[in-house]
């Protein structure tokens, strides 16, 4: 078992670093040089200088940002002698690797500040906001699948009905569905809907503002979750072992929680991996929609303005997030199932 | 009962393709129907005027007085040349790399020696190494060939899934922003990027069938029979093992077609005068009571995502 967790692990590591790795290649790569990113809105507020002023700003500017040394480790100047220089480590991807591995996403493009504060105080709506939905939509997945499960009747192909329908709607038309219904001055206004940033974030204020992007992450989330887990139990229900625990008495939801559940819930867990970063990706929605101050806006916002540190590091943390929920279902489904277990032993 | 539920289903799969097919329709005849507006021209002296308010306005204006049936109609045309084409060069690219992968394995092609040996003169002319660190790497790879026969094996296998897993590691709309960052892209590269992100799982669903098919009679009969590899695998495998590819394309479809409409709400990637569906539920958080900016694609939305899920389910055999 703990071979089998370091084995993981490492590769888990690897992973990640390869897929930074490629995105910070390909942010270097825009079509669009950054600095002239930072320098097109700094120009706009100093004094209008000469060309030589322009220019010094400039090179301030890339120095500032680390841009002035070469990319790799390796460079290749094209041209009719082809030259290739060996860099050493002084270059951007090494600097950028060493100040990640230090804890630092390095600075902002847009205001030359450091990133891991903003973060740091993006992910504090962030992160609530992604765990809660995550325990809603599981839980209420596993209520309504037994509930769907135990038998066929109008109410319950309604339900099915009103799933298939949230599973064909977009996040985005789901949110502004409920912001219709529940925020419009002219219907129930009842959900406060305006800016969180520019009031007192107090506890309660806080989980006023989350009563309508729960919602919707929750019920964006649900039929993918429940679906499946209906067929799975329905499945369940014509085993054998499902029929020998009617004929000894139990009713079909008794068998359906003490019996079928344990066997159906195995795939649930293998999806619980990737419903993480979909959470995260709605986020990005959500919090567009109803301006949360969250890591999802951010990355957005980082995106308007080609932001390249701030969306690395959204990307990084949402693929860092993504492995680590990958990993935890390996465990906890090597928990859950014996076979598993013997398999590995 | 039991008896007509699969022609109540093959029922529901025609009134499906029937809404499709007039989208298409739709779509294709935009420029010509007889809009009293145009879809990006402001009307200045109507700004969000409800349905059937103002005469010529039939669905009203959004925000910023801009018809809603021109933008409706012409947001059809976003799906038909964006969203359509985006689908199926990502089934064209999961159905040859999923089945390749799938076909050859890791050791299963291998390149004849000339062919290596051209793709190593042309490695050299091009990169022009320096001296050493070219014959070091010349000499591995000769000491590779050796060992493999002076056959060497190309890791499709690897190579693709590889891939599809570095791709599939973030969610859809997390490479977008990272990938559309900045000024909106011009509509070719939304298109490659939109089919980039869509082939993994096809080809992940196509590998899998190719190796059933693989192990089957008929096959190994073809193979038995002298007919050249490719041909086994162009003409007596692929076919087979893109069966499921069906009812999976219209799903790609429909989920590229979220993806857009989430682009172009968010207006990342998308112009933000590009009439879409999208783009016309974002006017609603201008104009939070504007039922219609709401309701109107959002039901042509939701209607068009059903009717995929529905056709999708009626070719399932």
């Amino acid at each position: 078992m703990i071979s089998w967790l370091i084995y993981r692990l490492s590769r888990l590591v690897i992973a990640t670093w390869a897929i930074a790795s490629v995105a910070f290649m390909l942010s270097r790569l825009s079509t669009q040089q950054p600095e002239q990113v930072a320098f097109s809105r700094s120009d706009s507020i100093g004094p209008r200088g000469s060309a030589a002023v322009l220019l010094a700003g400039e090179h301030a500017m890339r120095h500032r940002l680390g841009l002035d040394v070469p990319l790799f480790y390796v460079s290749r100047r094209p041209g009719p002698p082809v030259r290739w220089q060996w860099n050493g480590t002084h270059n951007q991807y090494h600097f950028w690797l060493r100040q990640l591995l230090h804890g630092q996403f390095g600075l902002s493009y847009y205001d030359g500040q450091p990133i891991g504060p903003r973060i740091g105080a993006a992910l504090r709506y962030t992160v609530p906001l992604m765990l809660l939905a995550l325990l809603l939509a599981v839980s209420l997945a596993l209520l309504l699948a037994q509930y769907m499960a135990a038998g066929t009747g109008l109410l319950r192909r309604a339900v099915l009905l009103g799933l298939l329908g949230l599973q064909a709607l977009p996040l985005f038309a789901l949110a502004l569905g409920l912001l219709l219904l529940l925020a419009n001055p002219e219907l129930f206004n009842i959900l406060p809907a305006n800016d969180l940033s520019s009031e007192q974030a107090s506890f309660g204020n806080l989980v006023a503002y989350l009563l309508l992007p729960l919602p919707s992450l929750v019920l964006s989330s649900l039929p993918e979750l429940t679906l499946p887990l209906v067929a799975t139990l329905r499945h369940e229900l014509t085993q054998p072992y499902a029929t020998a625990a009617r004929a000894k008495g139990l009713s079909v939801r008794q068998v359906l929680r003490r019996h079928a559940l344990p066997n159906a819930v195995l795939p649930l867990v293998v999806q619980l991996a990737g419903l993480l970063p979909n959470l995260a990706a709605g986020a990005v929605v959500v919090e567009v929609l109803f301006a949360l101050p969250g890591m999802g806006r951010l990355m957005a916002g980082a995106a308007y303005t080609q932001d390249f540190p701030v969306l690395l590091a959204g990307v990084l943390l949402v693929a860092a997030a993504r492995l680590l929920a990958l990993l935890a279902a390996d465990v906890v489904h090597y928990r859950l199932d014996p076979r598993l277990r013997a398999a590995l032993a | 009962m039991r008896r007509s539920f699969p022609t109540r289903r093959r029922f529901a799969g025609w009134v499906a393709a029937a809404w499709l097919l007039g989208l298409v329709a739709v779509g294709l005849a935009a420029p010509l129907l007889p809009l009293p507006y145009s879809p990006a021209t402001p009307d200045l002296a109507n700004l969000t005027i409800a349905p059937g308010q103002y005469a010529a306005h039939y669905l009203g204006t959004d925000p910023l007085g801009r018809d809603v049936l021109a933008q409706l109609v012409f947001g059809t045309r976003q799906l038909l040349f964006l969203s359509l084409p985006a689908a199926a060069v990502a089934v064209a690219a999961a159905a040859l790399l999923g089945g390749a992968a799938g076909y050859w394995g890791d050791r299963g092609l291998r390149l004849p020696w000339l062919l290596s040996l051209g793709l190593g003169v042309a490695a050299w002319v091009w990169l022009q190494p320096p001296l050493l660190a070219g014959l070091a790497g010349a000499a591995a790879g000769v000491a590779v060939a050796y060992l493999h026969r002076w056959r060497l094996p190309v890791p499709l296998d690897s190579l693709v899934l590889g891939l599809a897993t570095l791709l599939g590691a973030l969610p859809r709309l997390v490479l977008v922003l990272a990938f559309a960052a900045g000024p909106p892209l011009a509509g070719g590269w939304l298109l490659a990027l939109l089919a980039l992100l869509a082939w993994p799982d096809m080809a992940r669903l196509v590998r899998t069938q190719t190796r059933q098919v693989r192990a089957q009679p008929y096959v190994e009969a073809a193979r038995a029979a002298g007919l050249p590899e490719w041909r086994v695998w162009w003409r007596h495998t692929l076919p087979a093992a893109c069966r499921p590819l069906w009812t999976y394309a219209p799903l790609a479809l429909a989920g590229l077609i979220g993806l857009e409409s989430t682009l172009a709400f968010l207006g990342i990637g998308v112009a933000p005068d590009t009439a879409s569906w999208g783009q016309l539920l974002s006017q609603f958080r201008q104009a939070p009571d504007a039922w219609w900016l709401l309701l109107l694609p959002g039901g042509l939305l939701v209607s068009t995502m059903l009717a995929l899920q529905v056709f999708a389910r009626s070719q399932r055999k």
